[in-house]
């Protein structure tokens, strides 16, 4: 498994930065000139370059305000994959360092000094391509969208959460169990799916302090004026994550924290027992099932499960490959029928609003158009089948001894059960 | 074993007479020594072969094109009759064999005359440029009714009438059967119509001049041979004004038509490029690493402009990842576009299309495509751009000028307004895969063919000469095969080849002429280098240094191909050498052959029969389901009639299957949810399946009344041996026509085997792909004009496009060595995928209510491995219950192991 993700100035050429994963050397500075330069050479004919293949590899070629480039060079992924990567990263730079300092660019060197502490945002993306490989520590990150988990207790969590919102005076705050969203509020979810994903990864990303204040910049929301980006630890693996204004102080937030949990402690602590299943116990999965992967595309947010049988004594670690499984099998198949529905809706999959806008022209579309309803794998050794049923997306591991046509059934009825119950707030 | 020769001879006996004035005919021709001891006249074809390569492409096509007088019966009289006599001329082959030797002479010592002795000769009357005029009397016909003739003079005379290119002046087009004007010598298919009775005729005038002539039993014709002798270099052709513009694209070419193509062409975002990877130096020229490129000025072409990304990228890719680039996406204006490499040790071909025209996975193949047809005809891509420019711009101006209308072959060069009114292709799937659309006939029809074709691969002709030959055959044959409508119908050629030559006739637009223009005469003649006989990475044997020479012969729409070898075990090969006439009146004899057996109707009706002509029924699948399973549920009548009636069917749908030599995935089903049909259904199939007697199946209850006419291989079964020993029976007892009628009635009631039956098709489409057999199987095409239909195969083929590229990983891993596969960078998620399913639900747009209406319908695909990799895609309604499914599924399996 290989992948290279690194910037560079669009108009001096010089590198900004530049990021890799897998155990592989740097490309040397060579090599990534040659590759800006493929990209400078076709801006001069009027050609803009974006991606090649080769056998197992994609090189995506983006450019982004004029300013910089992105190129990413990966194995096993496929090229759609990739090119969202590269948007994922542009935005975390933004993120970093709001826009106007992109755009501004004064100076490269202080770019590439304040981009810094986004590398380890950048690395966690990073793990969002699915390579197939299983020296991956992350194996259950999707491109574009954030992680939530399901526990039973959700909704009494965002009734606390609602009460905390009202002492921080923001209406922007979620909940995060083991960098999963449990809950959050509405204007949360009103933030774009990229937004969402950044944060809880922020949220997460070096966590050696139990509390946070960053300022940052939200890349559709607000790219040039920074928000504080506050996070406190409420129990291990508990965080509240925030966005506010100047005020309150951190010390204020992190009170008024203490002051709404510190009673519902049992809560948080019953909660945090659905990891790592991620949904909860009392939903019961057919035996066949060996991972399961809830998608909610409009949101942009997932919930994956690698050992949906309550009583597993297999080892986690063999088990954790599943989750790769299931991650190809939704960015080749499943998003394969999915990029293509939003494809009729101007294209835009990021900006919602634009997407409502479009929605009485996209059903309009929709006459045109025939919509992929189910999808399956079978594969020697597991099979895989998809059920989109509007914005939700089910698939399912299946272990490779249950017959085909039952799948059928079987994810039918399991996504009902799932999105039924209104305790977990998907 | 000697079948078409005694055909020929009983047909001969038939038609002698006519043969003999023929013969006397031509051979008062004022035509030099060497020939007139031959007993065939020069071929017609004669002009058309190329000086320097020996190459031919003789095109002629009904009834626009002229130059010959024989239709067609005459033609097949013709050709039988050459054999008759070459059966009783002593030592013909020897004759041939002295033939060509003086023809090389000839060829060394006049050279530049020639061609034009062969143009005084070839027609006799003809004149030099203006042809001569002559005077015909002709009876009338008074008796002749008139339906559907565009002219008066048509049942009259006996001739078929349309105009000549300025559409004013009449020309001769055809006869009718039966009509006296046929044997007239001095009437000639092209001729123009100067005068009737000393009245001049034309366009507007011709009915009444005839409405005053009716009335007379004879009348004075007059006619003029028109000039249409356009000999130019690349390959030259009897083109006459009357050709279809097509056939005229196909077989001229105009560089100075196609230079304003080619500059109208630099405005879009399309191109070829052949590049010399080495010849990198700063110093030198911009373009002087540029080999060969399309269109051409190099300073306007935008590929060419741009070869510098490419060829860094190139390079570059292969640095970073060890393996060849395949694609870079681009955008030219906010035009997306692609560009496929293909790297030869230093050499780079690149091809560019716009996306409209062909997505990713598309373009991939159409360059791998035009390689493989390239190296077919030419060995390697250097001898092709570099030698053969003009052929490559005449290969190229062809390919854009169809890419621009939207994948359909135009016969004119024109271009869209811009790359917004490209007219969008569809997604491609079937076409582009590396194998050959089959049709599958009656095992009785295949014997002939068989037949038929292994006599003229055997080159024996041990019962032509009553002494023994002392000398070597000019050619042995590789294999050949037959090709009806641009469907396989039978090929004894290596899988490899037959791929190389399906490349060769689709890029070439062969096979579109054979499927639409009504060919009279089609003989193409070129040394190829078949892949067989080229990449043998482990020699097990040595070749023979020799040449091969790929023969193509078409009549209506059926094409015979063979691959001919010279050197080795014949004569030691010519240079360049042209074919001989020998060899191509052996082929079109036999083709005329297959023609008489019946062979065309036979598949014609195959193919009219099969699936794609059903439309896709409109109610949806729910609610069907539910009516059939009430039917179903009534305890007896009518309907519970037809349903059975449909069980019957889908029985002997299965069974034929079974006994189907390439196997294809069956869909039992109707809809067959209905449970308790359903599970007799089963068991049936299955202890029929078991019991692999053929004989038992007609004794079958459940064939009932039906078995006679439903029964593919009871018939087969009989048949067949009626056929083989039709066959070896060594005298007339077998007459060729008897063969035609028995083989035509036999299967009369034969239907294609169906693979869905019943009261509504639920099967919409499948396609089988055999690599190693170079073998496709798949329902003719869609002529139901139907926006579901349209709308379902669309995205079956993208699908499949999807499903096929996934396959790949899996076919690819399981050839991987262990070493590769540690290394290897591959997705291990997507290693071992043997099946993918996706379901589409499609509102139903035939009809007005259409919102309601839906029809949910899947697209699977399945990889098989034994006995050797085959991939099976269908696209079926949703109402099929899976375990139907999966039952024929099993069953398509079970039949491959055993």
């Amino acid at each position: 498994m290989v992948a290279y993700i690194f910037c560079v100035d669009s108009n001096s050429g010089l590198p900004i930065f530049s990021r890799k994963k897998g155990n592989v050397d740097n490309l040397p500075f060579s090599i990534k000139g040659s590759l800006n330069g493929a990209h400078m050479y076709g801006k001069s004919l009027k050609l803009q370059l974006l991606h090649s293949l080769t056998e197992d590899y994609c090189v995506s070629w983006k450019e982004f305000e004029d300013r910089v480039v992105l190129i990413g060079i990966s194995s096993g992924c496929t090229q759609n994959v990739l090119n969202s990567l590269l948007n994922s990263i542009f935005y975390a730079m933004v993120l970093i360092i709001g826009i106007d300092e992109i755009r501004s660019q004064r100076n490269i060197d202080r770019l590439k000094r304040e981009l810094k502490i986004g590398y380890p945002l950048m690395d966690r993306l990073l793990d969002s391509l699915d390579c197939g490989n299983v020296h991956n520590t992350h194996f259950s990150d999707i491109v574009g969208m954030s992680e939530c988990i399901l526990c039973p207790e959700n909704h009494l969590i965002q009734i606390l959460l609602e009460s905390f919102i009202e002492c921080i005076d923001s209406m922007y705050s979620c909940i995060l169990i083991h960098g999963k969203i449990a809950t959050a509020t509405e204007s949360w979810w009103s933030l774009d799916p990229e937004e969402i994903k950044l944060l809880s990864l922020l949220a997460v990303s070096e966590n050696s302090t139990i509390t946070k204040d960053i300022p940052i910049f939200l890349p559709f929301k607000s790219p040039s004026v920074a928000f504080r980006f506050v996070t406190c630890t409420l129990k291990p693996d508990i965080q509240i994550c925030s966005l506010c204004g100047p005020t309150p102080s951190l010390i204020e937030i992190e009170h008024s924290a203490m002051q709404c949990f510190i009673f519902s402690s049992d809560i948080l602590t019953s909660a945090v027992q659905t990891h790592p299943r991620n949904f909860p116990l009392l939903c019961q999965v057919d035996g066949g099932i060996i991972g399961l992967l809830l998608v909610n595309i409009s949101a942009g947010k997932f919930m994956i499960s690698k050992n949906p049988q309550q009583n597993t004594t297999k080892k986690l670690a063999s088990s954790s490959h599943r989750l790769d499984i299931l991650r190809t099998f939704y960015y080749q198949a499943v998003s394969f029928l999915v990029n293509d529905r939003n494809k009729h809706g101007n294209g835009n999959t990021t900006n919602k609003k634009i997407e409502k806008k479009n929605k009485n022209q996209k059903e309009h579309c929709n006459l045109d158009l025939n919509f992929g309803k189910e999808t399956y794998w079978c594969s020697e050794y597991h099979k895989c089948h998809a059920l989109i049923s509007n914005d939700n997306i089910l698939c399912v591991l299946y272990n490779s001894s249950i017959p085909t046509y039952s799948m059928r059934l079987i994810t039918q009825k399991t996504l009902r059960a799932l999105i039924s119950d209104k305790q977990v707030c998907w | 074993m000697n079948e078409t020769g005694q055909i020929g001879k009983n047909y001969v006996r038939r038609n002698d007479d006519e043969q003999l004035s023929g013969e006397e005919d031509w051979s008062d021709s004022s035509y030099s020594s060497y020939y007139t001891d031959s007993d065939s006249s020069i071929p017609d074809w004669d002009s058309s072969v190329d000086e320097r390569t020996g190459e031919v492409l003789y095109i002629e096509c009904h009834p626009f094109v002229t130059h010959n007088i024989k239709d067609d019966k005459n033609e097949k009289e013709k050709c039988f009759s050459r054999k008759q006599t070459r059966r009783s001329t002593r030592g013909k082959f020897l004759r041939l064999l002295r033939r060509r030797d003086s023809k090389r002479y000839s060829k060394q010592n006049i050279k530049m005359s020639e061609s034009e002795l062969h143009n005084t000769n070839k027609v006799k009357f003809q004149d030099f440029q203006e042809g001569e005029e002559r005077e015909v009397l002709l009876k009338v016909k008074n008796e002749a009714t008139q339906r559907g003739h565009n002219f008066l003079i048509e049942p009259l005379l006996g001739i078929n009438i349309s105009t000549l290119s300025d559409g004013i002046r009449l020309m001769v087009a055809g006869f009718l059967p039966d009509s006296d004007a046929k044997y007239e010598k001095n009437i000639k298919i092209g001729d123009w119509l100067k005068s009737i009775d000393g009245i001049e005729v034309n366009f507007q005038n011709i009915n009444a001049v005839f409405q005053q002539l009716s009335s007379k039993n004879e009348v004075l014709v007059k006619l003029q041979r028109v000039a249409g002798m356009d000999v130019t270099k690349d390959p030259p052709i009897n083109v006459l004004n009357s050709q279809s513009s097509f056939v005229r694209k196909l077989t001229s070419f105009n560089s100075e038509e196609d230079e304003q193509f080619q500059e109208l062409l630099c405005k879009f975002p399309l191109g070829v490029l052949y590049l010399d990877t080495d010849a990198l130096d700063e110093m030198a020229p911009e373009y002087q690493d540029v080999i060969y490129c399309y269109p051409k000025p190099m300073q306007k072409n935008k590929l060419c402009n741009a070869k510098g990304i490419f060829l860094t990228l190139n390079h570059l890719l292969q640095d970073i990842t060890k393996s060849p680039t395949k694609l870079t996406s681009l955008s030219f204006n906010n035009v997306l576009c692609h560009v496929a490499y293909l790297k030869f040790e230093k050499k780079l071909l690149l091809l560019m299309l716009p996306d409209n025209y062909a997505k990713p996975v598309e373009i991939e193949s159409i360059v791998k495509e035009i390689c493989r047809m390239l190296e077919f005809t030419y060995n390697t891509l250097d001898v092709f751009f570099m030698d053969n420019a003009q052929k490559a711009d005449h290969t190229f101006s062809m390919f854009f000028a169809k890419v621009l209308n939207g994948g359909v072959w135009t016969g004119k060069l024109k271009i869209p307004e811009d790359i917004s009114s490209i007219p969008p292709n569809d997604y491609v799937f079937e076409d582009l895969l590396l194998a050959i659309p089959t049709i599958e006939l009656p095992n009785e029809a295949m014997i002939q063919i068989e037949d038929a074709m292994t006599e003229l691969e055997a080159c024996d002709y041990r019962e032509w000469n009553e002494e023994p030959l002392d000398c070597q055959r000019i050619f042995t044959m590789l294999g050949s095969a037959l090709f009806h409508s641009g469907y396989l119908l039978a090929s004894h050629l290596i899988p490899d080849d037959l791929v190389d030559v399906n490349c060769f006739c689709k890029y070439q637009g062969i096979l579109h002429l054979s499927k639409t223009e009504p060919l009279k005469t089609l003989i193409v003649w070129k040394e190829v280098f078949p892949t067989s006989c080229r990449s043998l990475n482990v020699p097990i044997f040595k070749l023979p240094d020799a040449r091969r020479y790929l023969l193509i012969v078409g009549t209506g729409k059926d094409l015979l191909i063979v691959i001919m070898e010279a050197g080795g075990s014949t004569e030691p090969p010519e240079e360049n050498a042209a074919p001989d006439p020998f060899y191509v009146e052996e082929a079109q004899a036999t083709l005329a052959h297959l023609q008489e057996l019946g062979i065309p109707e036979l598949a014609g009706r195959f193919l009219e029969l099969n699936i794609g002509h059903q439309p896709i029924p409109s109610t949806t699948s729910n609610k069907k389901k539910i009516d059939v399973s009430n039917l179903a549920k009534s305890p007896q009548g009518q309907s519970r009639d037809s349903l059975a009636l449909n069980k019957k069917q889908e029985v002997t749908s299965i069974l034929k299957r079974r006994n189907n030599d390439h196997a294809q995935t069956v869909y039992t089903s109707t809809y067959a949810s209905v449970e308790d049909t359903y599970d007799v259904r089963s068991e049936d199939s299955e202890s029929q399946g078991c019991g692999s007697e053929k004989s038992e199946l007609s004794d079958d209850p459940i064939m009932g009344k039906k078995a006679e006419n439903i029964n593919i291989y009871e018939s087969d079964n009989e048949e067949s041996e009626n056929g083989v020993d039709g066959s070896q029976m060594s005298n007339n007892s077998f007459d060729i026509s008897e063969i035609k009628q028995m083989l035509l009635t036999e299967t009369a009631d034969v239907q294609p085997i169906q693979i869905a039956t019943g009261a509504a098709n639920v099967l919409y489409h499948y396609v089988q792909f055999d690599a190693l057999e170079g073998i496709l199987i798949s329902p003719p095409e869609y002529k139901v004009e139907s926006r579901t239909q349209k709308i379902v195969i669309s995205s079956f083929r993208k699908c499949c496009q999807q499903i096929h590229g996934l396959f790949q990983n899996t076919i690819r891993f399981k050839d991987m060595s262990s070493q590769d596969m540690a290394k290897s960078v591959m997705n291990k998620s997507l290693i071992a995928i043997k099946e993918y399913g996706t379901m589409f639900e499609c509102p139903f747009l035939d009809e007005k209510e259409s919102k309601k209406n839906k029809i949910s319908f899947w697209v699977i695909g399945r990889l098989f491995f034994s006995p050797h990799v085959r991939e099976v895609y269908v696209c079926y309604n949703d109402a099929i219950p899976q375990n139907l499914i999966e039952l024929a599924f099993k069953m398509n399996m079970g039949f491959c192991d055993s």
